[in-house]
């Protein structure tokens, strides 16, 4: 059984927020995660009979957010994208809406790891998936996905220090 | 017995079997450097959820709706009026909920918001997509246990990931409506509403099961729910408290 399109639909747009938030810590740039969002949507839509029932919903969209997030740094060549350079990164993000500084912080860090540490670090320690889901969504072994998690967590611990009002 | 980061990082994560944890815990309890690396695991994940969680709130890109509208099929009545045309002004987090009706159908939500007399069962005030009236009442009231004969029937009780009180309902009159709705600090936010298949005047006094739900409400409730369902007690307590976390 898989849901009908317009099912699909209405789901998706209940979903909008988290893909947003993991678009957003996959590219940094608010248009470019706004971008990402919307081709994911697109290619659901598309691809709507492809749904696997097994897997939530959200775990299927994030696998092909990030696949449309990858063609993209392919099309815009790896090399300049994968690290983004600090003082780069202080200006790409929109930071008119008075966000706090310690989330620019975390923001600037999560963007100059390297892609794939990125996106498993959104997946479980922002989006909450177990590490099953997200070695699904990222299609690599549990083991794979764990290891990058690893490295992930500890260049940001190097990177943001011990925030003394994070530890309590 | 020494423990590896990566093995530190999965207790942190919840990954841990049953076994090993109990282990790390008793560990813990005699290392004050193990439990500081548990907790240095914590607050990073911490500080990644204050950093992106904002995002959620944003208003959303009105060219993604634009996008999902679009592709959207013809209503089939010609008396589906989307919700969405209607609300004015800055949109906020809770108004997906209403964008997501009007696509599945929202017939039934433009008479439930211009009802007069009485206060409207469903509002929209400062951007948002509340419960009012009768059905925030029995929101803030009626136990799903003893509501026999009410015009809005509670199903579940629930706990979201973000520590909210949620409650899915059905609501019969004066159209048939089913939703789930979270306990804000002062009123009742609709995270999802639409169309309930029971239909207009369906028989009150019973308790909606999940197979009753339209599937965008079951789908919304399963994807907002940490854990079990409440049960008859926790409900109670949770009640007492005004239904704050």
């Amino acid at each position: 059984m898989h849901a009908s399109s317009e099912e699909l639909r209405a789901a998706l747009v209940g979903l909008l927020p988290r893909l947003r938030r993991f678009a957003r810590a996959l590219a940094r740039d608010h248009h470019d995660a706004d971008d990402l969002v919307q081709l994911a949507v697109e290619r659901a839509l598309l691809r709507s009979a492809q749904l696997r029932t097994d897997a939530p919903l959200a775990n299927w969209m994030f696998g092909i957010l990030r696949h449309a997030w990858l063609d993209e740094l392919r099309a815009r060549g790896r090399r300049a994208q994968l690290f983004v350079p600090a003082e780069a990164a202080a200006q790409v993000g929109d930071t008119s809406q008075g966000e706090h500084a310690d989330t620019l912080a975390v923001q600037d860090a999560l963007a100059r790891l390297p892609e794939e540490q990125r996106a498993a670090v959104a997946l479980v320690l922002i989006e909450g998936l177990s590490y099953k889901e997200a070695a699904y969504v990222m299609e690599v072994p549990i083991g794979t996905l764990t290891s990058r998690l690893a490295r992930g967590r500890e260049a940001l611990q190097e990177m943001l220090g011990e925030s003394p009002g994070a530890l309590r | 017995m020494i423990f590896s980061d990566e093995t530190v990082m999965a207790y942190a994560d919840g990954e841990l079997d049953a076994s090993m944890r109990a282990a790390l815990e008793l560990a813990m309890a005699g290392d004050p450097l193990l439990a500081q690396r548990v907790a240095r695991q914590r607050a990073l994940r911490a500080r990644l959820r204050a950093a992106f969680d904002p995002v959620l709130d944003e208003p959303p890109a009105p060219r993604l709706l634009q996008n999902l509208r679009e592709a959207a099929p013809q209503p089939r009545s010609a008396t589906v009026v989307p919700l969405a045309r209607r609300v004015v002004g800055r949109r906020s987090w809770p108004q997906w909920a209403a964008i997501a009706a009007s696509l599945i159908g929202g017939a039934l939500l433009g008479p439930l918001l211009i009802r007069t007399p009485g206060a409207p069962e469903v509002l929209v005030r400062n951007g948002q997509l509340q419960a009012g009236g009768a059905l925030a009442r029995a929101l803030t009231d009626q136990l799903a246990s003893s509501q026999a004969g009410a015009p809005v029937q509670i199903g579940v009780s629930f706990r979201a990931h973000n520590g909210d009180f949620c409650r899915s309902f059905v609501l019969h009159q004066p159209g048939a409506l089913a939703g789930v709705a979270c306990r804000g600090e002062r009123s009742w936010r609709l995270e999802v509403l639409a169309p309930s298949p029971a239909g207009p005047g369906a028989l009150s006094g019973y308790q909606p099961a999940a197979s009753e739900l339209p599937a965008s409400v079951v789908r919304t409730l399963e994807e907002l729910r940490a854990g079990e369902p409440l049960d008859a007690p926790s409900e109670a307590a949770a009640r007492a408290r005004g239904w704050h976390r």
